[in-house]
């Protein structure tokens, strides 16, 4: 029994190291900072003094409207990404579930590859793909009698929720595929032998027994669309788009702490965020775990 | 027990020490250095042309100093981030790059050390005295001035002749010239409005005699609704309204893109934009002249467009061997010279008496031979001289740039931004507890 604790000692110690070192302290520094802010006296150039204010930069976070403003901004996103995705991701999944064994192998690769594209290039390729004088998608719309900027007020979201897509379907459609592939095969051939099409048994039978899987998706979507700062972070630099430094949240605080030296309401920012995320968590945990256990 | 744990605690003593290893890693040198015969290790961190080749010129040449020379993004692209996080996290390197507008903002911050102590008296003598005071701040000195940056136009020569437009003089002119570029070739417009980029405005607006930033006793005073404001942000949202200029962001690939298949005939910029543009279109040597920026009545008149001083980072333990690099640098004849014989950089120098050896050094077959220092020196003595830059401009600057992004006809105008910037860099003050009108 000893032997078995100290082994547990021994094994989980570098856990604990690590999830100090690059969780705990930089979460409590970030709590420390934000209870801190600057004051200056005269005009300004005598250096500054660093005087507590208590929840003072949440107060001033919370009270800016482009703070709040990106969070209506993210309830924007969501409502156009996650049914886009969900629609996209599942139906590719049952499409490559029904196809031939052969194409299957490619159409799952060819999917996946943009997943492994780090976010930061593909914000890139994409703002390239955007610009009206570069790209070639806009000249071939311009040709077509479509005329749509990408960097409009207008434009902007659909543009970075155009980006997020190429980034995550793929990868959101191996979930599901692999979900479809572990459903029982004698219920599909159940289905079959009771006349049902293959339209019948995506609708009635494959996305019901689906269900766990989308809610695990959308969970994940959603709390992952509350980080979003790459994409819109390169759509905002150098390209002269609507897209503005405070866009997101996460995008308030890197401006807050960089473009305006104000680390204590920068951090006051994030842990804000970081709450939100937090208590989202949370409460869609929770109403699933309740959902499983009324089930059971 | 006693053995596990004894193994823990290597483990725990391992990580302990990789760790102190890289912080030591990220620390500054030594202290002391040259005491002991080992030169004083410097790392400086800039963007502007010629950085490197300045460095190994002065390496070359000295052997109490090594710099080590580390390109960062321009500052409004990411390197004033880069550098304020350096300062917070307390590894920033012994001299970095800052331009005139941000230098207030780092000196409020508290993240430069004062430098008036160790910048030799005749090195301040040499230096431009509008340099030297946008330098000066709260009676203190703060950075080694490098470069004046007075504007001017570059336009096509052989685009405005084959036009026949003629190169104007004020801003009415600009825009009948403006209208004669479309009409020759609807694709083409005489020059680009930069969204991105609000001092590239500020210094319109500086050149027409505004004020936005005046410091009174000990009140800060914000004016961005003077006649002068006013009348450029009238003039850029017509210029806007009706398609005369392009709006693209600077330096973008697509500005770029236009300039390369002369789409885009002209570009307002400043002294070092010369070297800019020779080194991004090389394939069009010949074919670019430069001229006086327009100005409203005709004389000449001119703003300050960035420009870069050295500044010394509060981390730093080497002040006075980065100082000194930083006068060699700006003010001695060998530092001018290897930063222009760099082929890009056609920077004008602060120290008025080494412009002889910047126009000699620079190669001006880009623009047909002609005289471009010259010109800068007289765009440089019209400098409109009451400017200064508030103790805010990241917070000015970020408010007005989000909103020129999304300027549009029929959507918010250029004076909504303009009053954006002004009501921000308002309340950023009040936030710091400075005293402030406006």
């Amino acid at each position: 029994m000893k032997a078995r604790t100290r082994a547990a000692a021994l094994l989980l110690t570098p856990f604990f190291l690590l999830f100090t070192a690059v969780l705990v302290v930089p979460i409590g520094y970030a709590v420390w900072l934000s209870l801190f802010t600057e004051k200056q006296s005269g005009l300004g150039f005598g250096g500054s003094e660093t005087v507590f204010t208590g929840l003072g930069n949440y107060a001033a976070a919370l009270g800016d409207r482009a703070f709040r403003d990106g969070f209506g901004l993210l309830l924007g996103y969501c409502l156009l990404y996650v049914p886009l995705m969900l629609g996209g991701a599942l139906g590719l999944a049952l499409l490559l579930d029904t196809a031939l064994a052969r194409a299957r192998r490619f159409f799952q690769l060819a999917l996946f590859l943009p997943h492994a594209v780090p976010g930061i290039i593909a914000a890139l390729i994409w703002v390239y793909l955007y610009t009206p004088q570069l790209s070639p998608v806009v000249r071939a719309m311009e040709a077509g009698g479509i005329g749509f900027d990408f960097f409009s007020p207008e434009g902007a979201l659909p543009s970075v929720v155009n980006i997020a897509l190429w980034e995550w379907l793929g990868y959101n459609l191996i979930i599901f595929y692999a979900a479809l592939q572990a459903i029982d095969r004698s219920v599909l051939e159940a289905a079959t032998v009771d006349g049902a099409g293959a339209w019948r048994t995506a609708f009635s039978v494959k996305i019901p027994l689906l269900r766990g899987s989308l809610a695990m998706v959308a969970l994940f979507t959603v709390i992952g669309s509350l980080q979003l700062f790459t994409e819109p972070l390169i759509l905002s630099r150098g390209t002269g788009s609507a897209v503005t430094s405070t866009w997101t949240p996460n995008m308030y605080a890197y401006s807050a702490a960089f473009d305006r030296n104000d680390y204590g309401l920068a951090a006051a920012a994030s842990i804000l965020l970081a709450l939100t995320a937090a208590l989202l968590s949370f409460a869609v945990t929770r109403l699933t775990r309740d959902r499983k256990e009324k089930a059971a | 027990m006693s053995l596990s744990w004894s193994r823990t605690s290597r483990v725990i003593a391992g990580t302990a020490a990789a760790l102190a290893v890289l912080t030591a890693c990220g620390g500054g040198g030594d202290a002391t250095g040259s005491a002991d015969g080992e030169p004083v290790r410097l790392t400086f961190w800039g963007w502007a042309k010629g950085s490197k080749e300045v460095v190994d010129a002065f390496n070359a040449s000295h052997t109490d100093i090594e710099v080590t020379f580390e390109e960062i993004p321009s500052g409004n692209a990411g390197g004033y981030a880069k550098i304020s996080n350096a300062v917070k996290a307390g590894n920033a390197p012994d001299l970095v790059s800052i331009e005139y507008p941000s230098l207030p903002e780092f000196v409020s911050s508290g993240a430069l050390q004062e430098i008036g102590d160790v910048l030799p008296e005749s090195a301040r003598a040499a230096l431009l005295p509008q340099a030297v005071e946008l330098t000066t701040l709260g009676g203190k000195s703060w950075a080694v001035p490098f470069d004046a940056a007075p504007q001017a136009f570059y336009y096509r020569k052989d685009l405005f002749e084959k036009y026949r437009v003629e190169v104007p003089t004020t801003w009415d002119g600009f825009r009948k010239a403006a209208e004669q570029v479309r009409r020759a070739d609807p694709k083409a417009r005489i020059a680009t409005f930069f969204p991105d980029d609000p001092t590239t405005f500020e210094a319109m607006a500086w050149q027409a005699g505004a004020q936005w930033f005046k410091a009174e006793g000990d009140t800060w005073k914000i004016d961005t609704t003077d006649p002068a404001t006013t009348r450029v942000t009238a003039y850029w949202q017509g210029l806007l309204d009706d398609g005369l200029v392009h709006k693209n962001a600077s330096f973008s690939p697509e500005w770029t893109g236009s300039l390369k298949n002369g789409t885009t005939v002209g570009y307002l910029g400043a002294s070092w934009g010369a070297g800019v543009l020779k080194g991004t279109l090389p394939e069009q040597s010949g074919k670019w002249a430069v001229a006086p920026l327009p100005s409203w009545d005709g004389k000449p008149a001119s703003g300050m467009l960035g420009g870069s001083t050295f500044a010394v980072p509060k981390s730093s333990r080497h002040k006075a061997a980065a100082v000194e690099f930083a006068t060699w640098m700006a003010t001695t004849e060998e530092g001018v010279k290897a930063r222009i014989a760099s082929g890009t950089s056609s920077a004008f120098p602060a120290a008025t008496a080494l412009r002889p050896v910047a126009k000699e050094a620079f190669d001006a077959g880009f623009y047909g031979g002609q005289d471009i220092y010259a010109l800068f020196e007289a765009a440089g003595a019209s400098i409109t001289p009451q400017w200064s830059w508030g103790p805010a401009t990241g917070t000015t600057n970020t408010a007005i740039k989000d909103r020129f992004g999304a300027v549009a006809a029929g959507g918010p105008t250029l004076a909504d931004a303009v009053r954006a910037g002004h009501d921000a860099t308002v309340a950023e003050l009040t936030r710091r507890g400075l005293k402030v009108e406006g």
